[in-house]
């Protein structure tokens, strides 16, 4: 029986759960009288119910409740008035940003983000200021010459034409 | 969830608070007595049992009714009670004087020897269940104190059914040594 003992360890308690099948139960019930071991476990079982059940139903008894329900209705009743700070209170608690404090970090990132992109924004360079260039055609009896110089003289393009007086016409 | 109960709950999550008081009158000594399973306490359960209430009151919109009402409303009280139960450990450090526990009402029980002896008892069990894995300790209570189903506390801890008996066979053995002489004690009673 030892061994049938410790493989319906599990049945045992779902037995004293009341929540084995029919047959199960009727398999715990034909081997309860003949196993002590069984027995015993079960007489534990039902020694460790007590022991956590009894001080429960004990002080059930004992319990008035309406004025529970009192403090209650008092609690929800406070809890609609301050309701707009309860929520502003609870953003702040449920806010990751405010609950970690990683705002400190954060504002000084945006600090220093601002720093650098501000003159970026507002001291941005005339965009025709690189554009300012000088063009000077030059007409001779030769050539035609245009000259093209960017404004700080750091390009300089020279191009050079032949003029159309010196093309003789097909003999 | 049945009809009744639909309408409660549906009447709730628009801020009636006679639905509340319904579903109060329907459901407080379950939660009493699941808090109380907790805490060991009962000043302490009845702070739960006002605090589950009013959590409620203000997260019922929350509950969509994919589950059932009374698994919502247990895993709501065991939060509530172990997060209670883990604050008054800590005050516990700065006012030991303030332990308090189940005063009996019978003259016979008022005996200073017998309130003596089920202060003794009730204590050491209370340490006994404080030993146990938070699952643990959850699924005793829900099988040894309110009697659910192996399905009800699967379905009130999101868990399977073989997971709550393993819990309850690990939980019964660790309880049954911390808590031998009173076991043994017992038994024949």
């Amino acid at each position: 029986m030892k061994d049938s003992c410790s493989s319906t360890s599990q049945l045992l308690e779902r037995y004293f759960d009341r929540q084995a099948t029919d047959e199960e139960r009727s398999l715990v019930e034909r081997h309860l009288p003949l196993c002590q071991t069984c027995h015993e476990r079960l007489r534990v079982l039902e020694g460790l119910r007590k022991a956590i059940k009894t001080p429960v139903d004990e002080a059930l008894k004992e319990e008035t409740f309406p004025w529970v329900w009192e403090k209650i209705e008092r609690e929800i009743r406070l809890g609609k008035k301050s309701s707009w700070q309860e929520s502003v209170r609870s953003w702040i608690d449920l806010s990751p940003l405010f609950r970690k404090k990683v705002w400190i970090p954060a504002m000084a990132a945006a600090i220093i983000l601002i720093l650098v992109t501000s003159p970026l924004l507002f001291f941005k360079k005339d965009p025709s200021y690189s554009e300012r260039s000088v063009v000077e055609y030059v007409e001779s009896g030769v050539y035609n010459v245009m000259v093209y110089e960017s404004e700080n003289a750091k390009v300089t393009v020279i191009w050079l034409f032949e003029g159309p007086q010196t093309e003789s016409p097909a003999s | 969830m049945n009809d009744r109960e639909a309408e409660l709950i549906s009447r709730c999550q628009q801020g009636d608070q006679d639905a509340l008081k319904e579903i109060f009158d329907q459901y407080h000594k379950k939660v009493y007595r699941i808090a109380y399973g907790v805490v060991r306490h009962r000043e302490d359960a009845l702070d739960v049992v006002q605090e589950v209430f009013i959590k409620l009151f203000r997260s019922i919109k929350d509950f969509k009714g994919k589950s059932a009402f009374y698994t919502y409303l247990y895993r709501l009280t065991m939060n509530t009670a172990i997060d209670h139960s883990r604050k008054a450990k800590r005050a516990l450090f700065f006012s030991l004087d303030e332990e308090g526990s189940f005063q009996p009402s019978d003259a016979q029980e008022k005996r200073p020897d017998h309130i003596a002896a089920q202060k003794e008892l009730e204590e050491k069990v209370r340490w006994a269940i404080d030993q146990l894995p938070q699952d643990q300790k959850a699924t005793l209570i829900y099988r040894e104190i309110e009697e659910l189903s192996y399905q009800e506390i699967a379905g009130a801890m999101g868990c399977s059914i073989g997971t709550v008996m393993s819990r309850l066979h690990y939980g019964r053995k660790k309880l049954q040594d911390l808590l031998k002489d009173i076991v043994k004690g017992r038994e024949g009673q």
